[in-house]
């Protein structure tokens, strides 16, 4: 976060100060390399904001999802690739990113009144955060799933009987997309009671 | 058999090994005893290890993961489960076995339903859901590994014994 | 799509199954119907076999042979529920490897230690028996021989254990395997409450609004129990689940409030809950003026380690279990310093967490259960950690009434029934009686028709003495009966292994499988198991359950109690006592000690007329009288009018069991309160009657640290212990094949962090490494149990993994019981 706002301080001082001496050429100039340096600055911040470390640098992050996360496929697998946070919870196109990042905004709240600091309030809390995400996913057709696992690349003959027989009707035909099928893959589900009938006690 | 040259290179090699490694053996059963340094005789789940050397276990097993329904022993036998839930979240909240075999979901997974004694309470009534008693699946259904059991069992199916018994009666 | 995949998956199966059998799909299979005769089933009833919970099983049987098992619907225990192992029970007894005939070690036709395990008869295996236990009765009397039993064992196998070895040899060097499993609980009952078993019983598991589990992973080891709870908990959102463990495992799935404590501080949470319930005045003081007394108890007692140990010398007060009358006042002053914080501190459990488990303790709203087996038990405090556990029940009079229980759970079928009601133990005789009592051998000796004054009054050795006795030459015939003890017990490496091959030594094994301890011994016997035999179990809550032989032993199989019986026969009370008893009392003089214990007047007082006719029972036929009955009733006699009693044996063929005491034909459910218990006086409210005045005793004792903690050379904790699929050492559930594929090996359940900063990954090879021994195993980071960083879990069902060669024979000072649940140890990758 400091190195977000230490970069913002940088940019407004320079664009606050008044050019006197330098000519319009150089000042088109400079400034569209300003512009670039900004611009990439800003990206990598962005960036910074999508690693794994920046993710659990905070222990609400750490003890709950990362945690439930390493026990699963996407944490560790056959083939040793995995997904961290930001695959699946940060979009990948620029637009939604943003829109993205400035919800979590609400986050940084969170964070400064403590909403999940134990174990209990994030307990407390899984199902509406869990929601958000679902919600999120179902929006845009699974859009961060699909960014790795893409149908057209789908063989179905190597997955299993059940498997199969979704994927190629209910999925094929758009009728249900991946966050329908496959909640809790990487975190632990709350109490479903109203989300998915006969899966929780009530 | 035990006296084979064989088997007694082996015996050295094995109380070889075990004498370089960091731990030490008692005397008593090192020095004076051939039992102990030999292929177990009867200790069937030893396998070829004797009682003072380790062998490195074998490797872990998949899970049989083909969904192909198995022959139960006997009508009351809980079925093995044919498929792989090493990932299945099944705790207070959430009981993933019911995603798919649950009575309103079964259709959606094909998946058969949980039988008619799942409803039952202590007191063998019929409830309008599954028994909370039930709710924890694994205490009754387990999952196959790939191994091969070391010890075959000789348990007679039923069926065998009815079959015996209707010959002997036309006999 | 839905038709033409299950349509793929129906024909897959039947042509996998047909390949299976090696046949074209047999025309029987469609073929139904049968003869209603052929088609017919016997069902009958017998408790399970495997742990304290104690089901009912229906059991059928055709044609000699038992084709199904599954949980008994009027059984009130378990109410037509098993778990897995249940529900297998009918495959337990047709494992391949079947023992079916006496097999000695000879070398050129004659008995050698190092010779080769050959087939004899019954009689060449009674004739050297005889041999060596003569030997070693001669050359160094009543401790030079010994046998090691189980709570397995029946009510009567055990009660003709007892009786062979106490009366008989004057031998007190008889142990239960439950000496490494309930000592530590019988060790807390007898000093807080004077008497054993539990005061509650299952059907608090239908009141209590809360469960505390303190060491126990009831999910896999009482699963059935875990049934009940998991009934109450989901079908009422008020009541609460607090679970502690030093690792998370199953039982954590239902928890409300979860707890992973460093082992050995469990002592310091049950302080600082004590001190929370007095500190925030939640103290029931009419209770404690009238019920209860306090007492501080000794410290610095040692670790039942060998005397020569730097630990045990150490130790001020070795094996003291002293202690000394202080008033309330005293007590709360010792535990004021089990503050939430100072607990925080030294167990790593949140404050936070602490404080609600003891909430709900304080608050006198809620009914609290607490439940605990191996984690308080096999504990160098164990016995310590058992009082303190009545402590929180006593100070709040949350005990003896429907859902307030302090509940001690037990791990094998009848450590409750036989090895500790029937005095399997070393001190021990019948009805919680023990050896050292004048009276007490008295009264044994009145009932035995024994000559006065006969009854040995020394304490024989415990489990892991006797080991070390046999280790060190001082006993030399041993007889081992349905125990795996080269597998379950400490230190095998140093300790058991040598033990049992000691040349001077000669040790028998009685068992239905061979297992690796009648592999490292020197004569094996072929024991009939469960429904092959009449017997009778007695469960966790006092029920006492008996069952009919339904099927016959393979071969030349017999129980344990006719091998017991027939053994007597080779020895008369002028070999074995001494000639002073005799020649005061000439009436015994060249009788058998089969004449003298079992054809007394009380065992074989009832005719073979009335065995059932619906059953066989090959023992009683070959006896000539109803054995398991005559047993049965002389062992009765104990603890009738005694607060143990129990009712006529025919009844217990036609219940489902009953809790003892039972008086005037009826049950008792909660012991020690008024209206509940016939036992406790009128106007008295409660009445602890095991002790004198009445008075139960709420002990101050401190936190004391564990023998071996994890140092820079062995810098994890190892905890042993069972899985759910396996019972103890898996020498009946891995011969069904079922049971074995679902947890074919042993594996060390480690924390991924652990394993990264080792370069382990999941499926690795490792040695375990301790000071004693080492095992190969592989690594599991992903398994049921979820260790915390620095402690590895590694269960002892696996044979090709002995982990108990890495464990330590350290024991409660008090209970003798194995700690097993710490020691250190290091991982390698191999």
């Amino acid at each position: 976060m400091n190195k977000i706002i230490n970069l913002l301080k940088l940019g407004w001082a320079i664009l606050s100060k008044p050019a006197v001496h330098l000519s319009l050429g150089f000042l088109t100039i400079s400034g569209f390399i300003a512009g670039v340096i900004f611009w990439g600055g800003f990206n990598t911040a962005m960036e910074l904001t999508n690693t794994e470390e920046f993710c659990t640098s905070c222990h609400e992050m750490r003890d709950n999802p990362f945690m439930e996360l390493q026990t699963t496929i996407h944490y560790s697998n056959r083939s040793g690739v995995r997904a961290i946070c930001s695959d699946c919870h940060v979009p990948h196109n620029w637009t939604d990113k943003i829109a993205r990042k400035m919800q979590a905004s609400k986050e940084v709240w969170g964070k400064i009144f403590g909403t999940i600091d134990t174990r209990e309030k994030f307990e407390n809390h899984r199902l509406q955060l869990a929601q958000n995400e679902w919600t999120r996913l179902k929006a845009n057709d699974s859009l961060e799933c699909r960014n790795c696992h893409q149908f057209d690349s789908m063989d179905f003959t190597r997955q299993s009987k059940r498997a199969a027989a979704q994927h190629s009707s209910a999925l094929a035909k758009g009728e249900k997309t991946c966050i329908d099928c496959h909640k809790g893959i990487a975190h632990k589900l709350p109490n479903m009671e109203g989300v998915r009938e006969g899966t929780s006690p009530h | 058999m035990k006296n084979t040259l064989l088997n007694k290179v082996s015996t050295v090699c094995m109380t070889a090994a075990l004498a370089v490694s960091s731990i030490v053996l008692p005397s008593v059963a090192s020095a004076a005893d051939a039992v102990i340094d030999a292929e177990p005789q009867v200790a069937s789940m030893r396998g070829t290890a004797p009682l003072n050397a380790e062998l490195t276990p074998n490797p872990m097993e998949k899970v049989e993961n083909n969904d192909l329904k198995r022959q139960r022993d006997y009508p009351q036998q809980p079925p093995t489960i044919p498929h792989d839930i090493s990932k299945y979240q099944l705790d207070k909240n959430f009981n993933k076995c019911m995603d798919c075999h649950s009575r309103k979901l079964a259709d959606e997974a094909q998946a058969p339903a949980v039988s008619v004694t799942h409803y039952m309470n202590r007191d063998g009534e019929f409830l309008g859901e599954m028994s909370p008693r039930r709710y924890f699946c694994t205490q009754c259904h387990v999952h196959q590994l790939e191994s091969k059991p070391m010890v075959e069992n000789e348990f007679v199916d039923v069926d065998e014994l009815i079959k015996q018994s209707n010959q002997r009666a036309k006999k | 799509m839905k038709l033409t995949r299950r349509d793929v998956i129906k024909a897959q199966a039947a042509a996998t199954a047909a390949t299976v059998a090696g046949i074209s799909l047999p025309a029987s299979a469609s073929n139904i119907i049968t003869s209603s005769k052929a088609n017919k089933l016997t069902w009958s009833k017998a408790p399970c076999r495997f742990c304290g919970t104690g089901c009912g099983i229906s059991v059928a049987t055709k044609d000699g042979k038992v084709v199904a098992t599954h949980g008994d619907e009027k059984a009130p225990v378990n109410k037509g529920l098993s778990c897995v192992k249940g529900y297998f029970l009918s495959k337990i007894m047709y494992g391949k490897d079947r023992l079916t005939t006496p097999m000695l070690r000879k070398k050129n036709g004659q008995y050698d230690k190092e010779g080769e395990f050959t087939p004899v008869s019954w009689d060449e295996a009674f004739d050297i028996m005889e041999v060596k236990f003569k030997k070693a009765l001669k050359e160094k009397g009543p401790t030079g021989i010994g046998m090691f039993g189980s709570g397995q064992w029946t009510v009567q196998e055990g009660y003709a254990a007892v009786k062979l070895m106490k009366a008989g040899f004057l031998s007190n060097n008889i142990d239960p395997n439950a000496r490494h499993c309930m000592a530590s609980a019988v060790g807390g009952f007898m000093r807080t409450f004077g008497i054993d078993e539990p005061m509650g019983c299952y059907d608090d598991m239908e009141a209590a609004d809360a469960f505390v589990l303190w060491g126990s992973n009831m999910a896999e080891m009482h699963p059935i129990l875990w049934t009940r709870i998991a009934d109450r908990r989901l079908s009422n959102p008020h009541v609460k689940v607090a679970v502690l463990s030093t690792y998370e495992h199953r039982s954590f799935d239902l928890a409300d409030i979860p707890a992973i404590f460093t082992p050995q501080t469990d002592m310091v949470l049950l302080n600082a809950i004590a001190n929370y319930i007095i500190e925030s005045g939640s103290v029931n003081q009419d209770f404690i003026n009238k019920h209860v007394n306090f007492r501080e108890g000794v410290t610095d007692i040692g670790y039942g380690l060998r005397p020569t140990h730097e630990l045990q010398k150490k130790a001020k007060n070795p094996n003291s279990g002293k202690s000394t009358p202080i008033d309330f006042d005293a007590f709360a002053k010792f535990v004021k310093t089990y503050t939430f914080e100072y607990a925080e501190k030294m167990s790593g459990v949140p404050a936070r967490t602490i404080e609600k488990i003891a909430k709900l303790y304080a608050d006198p709203k809620t009914k609290v259960m607490s439940l605990w087996t191996m984690g308080a038990n096999q504990h160098t405090r164990g016995v310590w950690t058992n009082n303190l556990l009545y402590n929180i029940h006593l100070l709040t009079g949350k005990i003896s009434q429907p859902g307030n229980s302090p509940f001690s759970l037990t791990g094998q079928p009848s450590a409750c029934g036989t090895a500790r009601e029937v005095g399997t133990f070393s001190h021990r005789l019948p009805a919680d009686m023990v050896v050292k009592n004048p009276k007490h051998r008295a009264l044994s000796e009145k009932i035995w028709k024994l000559p006065k004054g006969i009854l040995n009054p020394k304490p024989g050795a415990h489990a892991v003495k006797q080991v070390r006795d046999l280790k060190d030459s001082k006993i030399n015939a041993y007889w081992i009966q349905v125990n795996n003890n080269l597998q379950a017990g400490p230190n095998v490496n140093e300790e058991i292994l040598p033990a049992y091959r000691n040349p001077d030594n000669f040790i028998v094994t009685s068992d239905a499988y061979p297992t690796v301890t009648a592999e490292a011994s020197d004569l094996i016997l072929p024991s009939a198991m469960w429904v092959e035999k009449e017997g009778v179990f007695g469960n966790a809550e006092r029920r006492t359950q008996s069952w009919y032989q339904l099927v016959n032993a393979p071969g030349d199989a017999r129980s344990d109690m006719w091998q017991i019986v027939e053994f007597s026969k080779r020895f008369t009370t002028d070999e074995v006592w001494p000639a002073e008893v005799l020649a005061a009392n000439p009436e015994y003089k060249g009788k058998s000690l089969y004449e003298v214990l079992y054809k007394n007047g009380n065992v074989d007082k009832f005719p073979l007329s009335q065995i059932s006719p619906d059953y066989e029972n090959q023992e009683s036929k070959e006896h000539g009288f109803y054995i398991q009955k005559g047993l049965f009733e002389e062992y009765a006699t104990f603890g009738r009018g005694k607060a143990h009693d129990l009712a006529p044996y025919e009844t217990y063929h036609s219940e489902r069991g009953l809790r003892w005491p039972v008086v005037d034909g009826k049950e008792t459910k909660w012991r020690f309160k008024e209206g509940s218990d016939p036992y406790v006086e009128k106007g008295k409210g409660f009445q602890f009657y095991g002790k004198k005045d009445g008075k139960a005793i709420i002990f101050a004792l401190p936190y004391e640290a564990p023998p071996e903690v994890p140092d820079e050379e062995f810098d994890m904790w190892l905890c042993t212990g069972r899985v759910l699929e396996h019972w103890h050492t898996g020498s009946m559930t891995q011969r069904v094949p079922e049971l074995f594929k679902a947890v074919p090996d042993a594996l060390c359940y480690l924390h991924p962090e652990d394993a990264k900063k080792r370069g382990l990954r999941r499926g690795d090879a490792v040695k375990v490494q301790s000071r004693r021994g080492e095992i190969i195993t592989r690594v599991e980071t992903r398994g049921r149990n979820k260790p915390p960083v620095g402690l590895i879990f590694v269960p002892f069902f696996d044979a090709r993994q002995l982990i108990n060669k890495v464990t330590l024979d350290a024991t409660d000072p008090l209970s003798k019981q194995t700690d097993f649940k710490k020691c250190a140890v290091r991982i390698e990758k191999v």
